[in-house]
């Protein structure tokens, strides 16, 4: 939940609380009021009515009293005398023929020994109507003030807030590699520039801890380069040496192999760094063809041996600007992959179209864990010429250009469902089949 | 034949030295810009060995002064750099060849002959070791005056070997050779076994000696 729509949200719980206890509040305090208001009027109409009563009674001409208006009522009234009361009453009115509320006072009198029974009556239709208006209008304007409240709140958190959020947009598109520190803008708001500065602050430090540990590898991988050409000459010379036993020589053998893998290594740590510094920026327009058509040529020693059957299939060519060298490490490196991980006899497919390289291979039957492949170091063979870069170079490389590498994997050898060719006879020899796809955005 | 190795690592130079002066080259060496001109001025080099990160400055500044001096010296770049800006400068200032650095002395040793071939035989290139023929334009080998059907590989292998003979060839040293700079993905040394073995039926198919020798537990060995 945005930070915007809490706050709001809070407003509007309490609001639509207050408003549901306040308008039938304010109706019943109202009301009360004129009711109250109306009882007066009535105790005042009776206080002035009762002189005339009294003159009439010892006049005794109380059959001939008359009042002008018709809210006065004295009758004879047989039952036992009550008390004043004061009642509500709902009587129906034959000139606007409806019914309408009145305030009602009952009061008794004795004349001459017979209870009499006076009744003085208030419409209280005016008051119900104005009660009516007031809360109308009261809820109108609670209305207005809420949603006033609402709109002003949320420009001004938007305004407020307007720092914090360009904060986390240049905060989410920073990336620690980049060779451009983080700058943002300062605001008017003290909190968001303690924010920013601290910010500021962490992803220097962030960026010179990244530069110091890709110096540190740059360095050890050049530094080694120097003193592992020389041990490799020595390995070659003492090759040449008279009167090599056996023994000798399968030790003598085992370190060229050694430090031959450790030159494989330095040269791809360097290759990487080499593109992390963005050191390849010679560009031209590539065919991705021509490059494939090199790589299966480049290595047909190799898939001649395991007897892989290669296909090439070139839907259209796929033309990229990038640097050539590049390319075709990315090319060889996922090519050299589907030979390495292949099995005896297996194939290898190669799909150009659209804007996608397809790479597949037949190799062993398990799917390779997605979130390590790519990252450096990582094996999932215990081959020996295997050093385990050669997919953190492609990905490194695609994300050089902006271009997704990805990795599929599916039961059985078949390269689409109706491919009966890549099934075994001997059911228990399984395989599967790894796919590297390269979206050349 | 006179080399020169420009080359400021002296346990590199030293060993570069050791390998070549069995080919009977003469070797001089130098360790800086500085020596390395001095010692052009005094000899006509048949090729130069240069390593490009110098301590007094750059082995491109020495193939700008043969340059300008119209030498035709042959020169191999060695860069430990695996720089692709260095090769391309190199070869521009009009070096003959490069090789970045850790390299293999067998590879280098032939490179160093191919590029003492062609400056010296201009025209008709022919290598003869023993009965072998090997017509390096022509890209043919002959044995006893009859050709020989070799692949592209199978040709640059037996090249090789020859350029290296009596010497041990380490598998690896092979196996770069044979698949290019990109070696890195074989993923056993059989397709060596392969190669070689093919290579070897060929030429005892075509009645030559059997100077192939496997050397057990480091490489091959073409013996003569």
């Amino acid at each position: 939940m945005r930070l915007l729509q809490k706050t709001v949200r809070r407003y509007i719980v309490y609001s639509v609380f207050i408003l549901a206890v306040a308008i039938p509040v304010f109706y019943l305090v109202i009301k009360q009021v004129i009711r109250e208001d109306a009882d007066e009027h009535l105790q005042a109409i009776k206080a002035a009515v009762k002189p005339r009563i009294e003159k009439a009674m010892s006049d005794h001409t109380i059959g001939r009293l008359y009042f002008a208006d018709q809210d006065i009522v004295l009758s004879a009234y047989h039952k036992t005398p009550l008390f004043e009361t004061l009642t509500d009453e709902d009587l129906y009115d034959t000139v606007s023929r409806e019914t309408v509320p009145y305030r009602v006072l009952s009061a008794n009198f004795i004349i001459d020994g017979s209870p009499y029974l006076l009744q003085i009556r208030n419409s209280m239709l005016d008051s119900e109507d104005l009660i009516e208006t007031i809360v109308k209008v009261q809820i109108v304007l609670l209305l207005l003030l809420l949603s006033g409240l609402l709109v002003i709140n949320r420009n001004l958190s938007k305004s407020i807030w307007r720092p914090f959020y360009s904060t986390l947009d240049k905060l989410r598109n920073y990336k620690v590699e980049q060779h451009r520190s983080l700058e943002l803008t300062m605001s008017s708001v003290n909190e968001f520039d303690d924010l920013n500065r601290s910010l500021e602050e962490l992803a220097g430090r962030a960026h010179q801890a990244y530069r110091m540990q890709k110096e540190f590898t740059e360095n050890a991988a050049h530094e080694m380069q120097t003193p592992l050409s020389i041990l490799k000459s020595k390995v070659e010379l003492l090759m040449q040496t008279s009167s090599i036993s056996e023994e000798q020589a399968e030790l003598i053998g085992e370190m060229a192999d050694a430090s031959q893998r450790m030159g494989k290594l330095n040269q791809s740590l360097i290759l990487l760094t080499r593109i992390e510094n963005l050191q390849f920026t010679e560009t031209e327009s590539i065919s991705l063809k021509e490059v494939i058509e090199k790589a299966v040529v480049l290595f047909q020693p190799q898939w001649e041996e395991s007897q892989l059957r290669v296909r090439c299939d070139y839907k259209e060519d796929i033309f990229r600007e990038a640097n050539r060298p590049l390319l075709e490490i990315l090319v060889n490196n996922l090519f050299g992959n589907a030979i390495r991980h292949n099995i005896k006899g297996g194939r290898i497919g190669i799909v150009l179209s659209g804007n996608r390289l397809v790479i597949q291979n037949t190799g062993r039957p398990s799917e390779l864990d997605t979130g390590q492949i790519f990252r450096r170091f990582h094996k999932e063979s215990n081959h020996v010429n295997s050093i385990g870069l050669g997919l953190a170079v492609v990905k490194q490389i695609g994300n050089l250009y902006g271009w997704g590498v990805s990795y599929a994997y599916r039961e059985g050898g078949g390269f689409n469902r109706n491919d009966v060719d890549g099934v075994r006879k001997d059911g228990e020899c399984r395989e599967g089949l790894h796919t590297f796809s390269v979206l050349f955005s | 034949m006179r080399i020169l190795i420009i080359e400021d690592e002296k346990d590199l130079s030293k060993s570069i030295v050791t390998y070549l002066k069995r080919e009977n080259y003469l070797c001089d060496t130098a360790d800086q810009v500085s020596t390395g001109m001095e010692k052009m001025e005094d000899f006509d080099y048949d090729c130069i060995v240069l390593d490009i990160s110098l301590p007094d400055g750059n082995g491109f500044q020495i193939l700008k002064e043969l340059k300008a001096n119209n030498r035709t010296d042959g020169v191999i770049v060695i860069s430990a750099r695996d720089s692709l800006d260095d090769r391309i400068e190199g070869l521009n200032l009009g070096a003959d060849d490069y090789l970045p650095k850790p390299f293999h002395l067998s590879e280098l040793n032939a490179r160093i002959a191919a590029i003492i071939r062609r400056k010296r035989f201009q025209g008709s290139n022919i290598l003869t070791v023993k009965d072998l023929t090997i017509d390096l334009i022509g890209k043919v080998v002959m044995v006893n005056d009859r050709s020989l059907e070799l692949t592209r590989k199978e040709f640059d292998l037996l090249l090789y070997l020859v350029s290296n003979k009596n010497r041990v060839i380490s598998k690896n040293a092979i196996a770069e050779n044979i698949s290019g700079e990109r070696g890195e993905y074989y993923e056993s040394f059989d397709f060596i076994y392969s190669h070689m073995k093919n290579l070897k039926k060929k030429l005892a198919g075509a009645g030559c000696e059997d100077y192939i020798k496997s050397v057990y537990g480091m490489g091959y060995r073409f013996v003569v």
